[in-house]
């Protein structure tokens, strides 16, 4: 349903070109959800925005495809874009206060919005929005929709947000940290949610996190982003049980649930570097404990259902 | 078992709104005192043993931050006592008072908005050793670069600027403070939830290195489950401003006693644990200024009686060091929790 091929994003600023998304390539499948994992700065939210067309100066697309349902996106009008935008393909951002307008109720929100795609009336667009808000589990929600951002605890406006991106039923959603900032019984209750809701509807899910954990239980598969490249992809059982690229093993091995309790955690050592002073060719071979000369080549993606980019792969044993 | 460090004795604290103007000219003229109390902690026991970890759990609004807080002494309790050493902390006075403060240092969650951004590492490291006579002015260059060193960084990047670094190294600078004027006991509110994976490991790994180096005693604030299993040699468990349940970190994590803790546990998201099924505790985190009354986990306990609407459970010993406060340790027969193997897999 979406593929992305090759995508660059890059922001041209007075310092220098920024390549936030350098090469990306990944595909979601109907009712598929893929967890796109990376620490900050990796790349992985300007992915999510690229796909719905929402970079803004100084940044830009300046190659690859972006196809959904076989229709490139990357050079369709604007007008295209705002018919599929909250239609066929919604994003869910990490923090709802900042998405939602604190002077508009629920009820406008949501209204406006069915509208903005559908000719019905409003009072099909209340039935409507009401139902969504039931949806994701909002309780009373023919009362509670008359509320305002601010009456919602922070978990109720993660639903509320969710309720939003579901009115049309779109094939995709993209999910930019949307837990991140909530609690984690909360937390458990909008993944319960999403997983149901994706199962159901058949929407294909990219799930923006940095946390590996909630990725694992929550994924089907998984794609590793680092210094604006996936770095490691398939699918979530493979890349975490057999990590071939040495970041994603060093995540796996840094949890803390992965180490002996109270012995030193395994870290990787060293910091991202930042955008503008990558290493030449893998990014990732100033922190690696196995890089080589060969390292300083750009690392081709390797091929098949599990894909990595690296030249000295790990947990190779027992394979061809 | 060594002696009670720092303690907290039936502590409580509220807070109350502060009226604004109109507010006050209204109940002047005769309208309802509208102010609102928020039962930050509600009668809370805690006690520190010199060279432990204990880890200090809940989610956002249990008070835990409030908690860490008093038993630094940066905030005065509304009810009860802190006790540092044995002494009560609001009644010590002069030198004492002051070895007290030094000997207890908070690391805090957000190093941008906890360093002075217009003053340089080797200032914002070295100056309260200087202004508390512990070094002479002379030494100050030396010390700072001693820290740096200690805490992982460079210490030729001593005249930087706080915005200079990364979340990281921020972290780090925010630690080698904390340890300038030798303290005793640290106090870690959320330190490493703002960082990165790959550095939140390194940060864990430092705080037990230190804790090795220096003789340090820790009370770490998270709402991490997992970091807290690491490094806590007892964990403490809040929910709602008071303590459901405490005790050893392993015996914990094995076999939790109260419901909210089998519930945490529970949803803790952890990478050896796929495609879940999740079945969450249902209900939102009541607000503190008006919790449910009897046991504030009422409302969302799958257990819950008639009993544990109208009283308040007592926290009470359970057996293997741990204590908890559930009335269903008195049923003769208590409900199993339905679990997932908890217990630490050694990689």
């Amino acid at each position: 349903m979406l593929d992305l091929r090759e995508l660059q994003t890059h922001f041209f600023t007075p310092a220098g070109v920024v390549k936030a998304v350098d090469g990306v390539s990944l595909t979601v499948n109907r009712g598929e959800i893929v967890g796109l994992v990376g620490e900050s700065g990796s790349g992985k939210s300007i992915t999510g925005f690229s796909i719905i067309g929402l970079v803004d100066p100084p940044g830009r697309n300046v190659g690859g495809q972006i196809l959904f349902n076989g229709e490139d996106l990357l050079g369709a009008p604007e007008r295209r874009l705002r018919q599929l935008r909250g239609n066929r393909i919604a994003m869910i951002f990490q923090d709802p206060m900042m998405t939602l307008n604190p002077v508009l109720s629920i009820r406008t929100h949501m209204v406006e919005t069915v509208l903005a795609h559908e000719k019905v009336g409003r009072a099909e667009a209340l039935r409507r929005s009401v139902e969504a808000l039931e949806m994701v589990g909002i309780p009373d929600a023919a009362r509670r929709i008359e509320s305002y951002p601010h009456e919602f605890s922070g978990g109720m406006r993660q639903r509320v947000a969710i309720a939003i991106a579901l009115l049309h039923r779109p094939d995709l959603i993209i999910a930019d940290e949307p837990t991140t900032a909530l609690d984690v019984t909360i937390q458990a209750q909008i993944l319960a949610q999403v997983q149901k809701l994706c199962r159901e509807l058949g929407m294909g899910l990219i799930w923006i996190s940095h946390d590996l954990g909630v990725v694992a239980g929550l994924a089907d598969r998984v794609a590793v982003m680092y210094a604006g490249k996936i770095v490691e992809q398939g699918p979530v059982d493979e890349v975490l049980d057999h990590p071939r690229h040495p970041y994603t093993q060093g995540l796996v091995n840094s949890a803390p649930l992965a180490n002996e309790r109270g012995k030193p955690l395994r870290q990787i050592r060293g910091a991202a570097p930042p955008p503008l002073q990558r290493p030449q060719g893998c990014a990732f071979r100033t922190r690696c404990d196995h890089a080589t000369d060969r390292c300083l080549q750009e690392p081709p993606e390797s091929e098949g259902v599990h894909r990595w980019r690296c030249f000295h792969p790990r947990n190779m044993e027992g394979r061809a | 078992m060594s002696e009670v460090f720092a303690e907290a004795v039936g502590v409580s604290r509220r807070f109350t709104t502060e009226p604004d103007l109109a507010e006050r000219i209204a109940v002047k003229l005769g309208a309802r005192d509208t102010r609102r109390v928020v039962h930050a902690l509600d009668g809370v026991n805690l006690a520190i043993r010199r060279g432990e970890v204990v880890g200090l759990v809940g989610e956002s609004g249990c008070g835990k931050s409030t908690l860490g807080r008093i038993i630094a002494g940066m905030l005065p309790p509304s009810e009860g006592t802190v006790r540092f050493r044995g002494k009560d902390r609001a009644r010590l006075r002069g030198q004492e008072a002051r070895q007290a403060r030094l000997d207890t240092q908070i690391i805090f969650q957000d190093p941008m908005s906890s360093l002075n951004p217009r003053k340089r590492v080797v200032d914002i490291i070295g100056e309260a050793p200087v202004a508390h006579g512990l070094i002479p002015r002379k030494d100050k260059a030396a010390l700072v670069a001693g820290l740096l060193e200690k805490v992982g960084l460079d210490p030729s990047m001593r005249d930087r600027f706080p915005h200079q670094f990364s979340g990281g190294q921020r972290q780090r600078i925010g630690i080698a403070r904390a340890l300038a004027v030798n303290p005793e006991f640290l106090v870690c509110d959320e330190s490493i939830a703002a960082l990165d994976i790959s550095i939140q490991a390194q940060v864990i790994n430092l705080f037990m290195q230190l804790r090795q180096d220096l003789d340090l005693t820790y009370l770490f604030i998270s709402h991490d489950l997992s970091v807290v299993h690491h490094i806590a040699d007892r964990v403490v468990i809040m929910y709602l401003g008071r303590v459901v349940e405490s005790g050893p970190t392993e015996a914990i994590f094995a076999a939790p006693n109260h419901p909210y803790t089998a519930a945490l546990l529970e949803e803790v998201p952890r990478i050896d644990r796929r495609h879940r099924s999740f079945q969450p505790v249902k209900g939102e985190i009541p607000s503190p200024i008006n919790p449910p009354s009897g046991c504030h986990f009422h409302p969302r306990c799958p257990f819950a009686m008639d009993r544990c609407r109208v009283e308040r459970p007592a926290l009470i010993a359970v057996g293997g060091g741990q204590e908890s406060a559930c009335h269903l340790n008195d049923l003769a027969e208590r409900p199993r929790f339905t679990q997932t193997d908890n217990r630490e897999k050694t990689a």
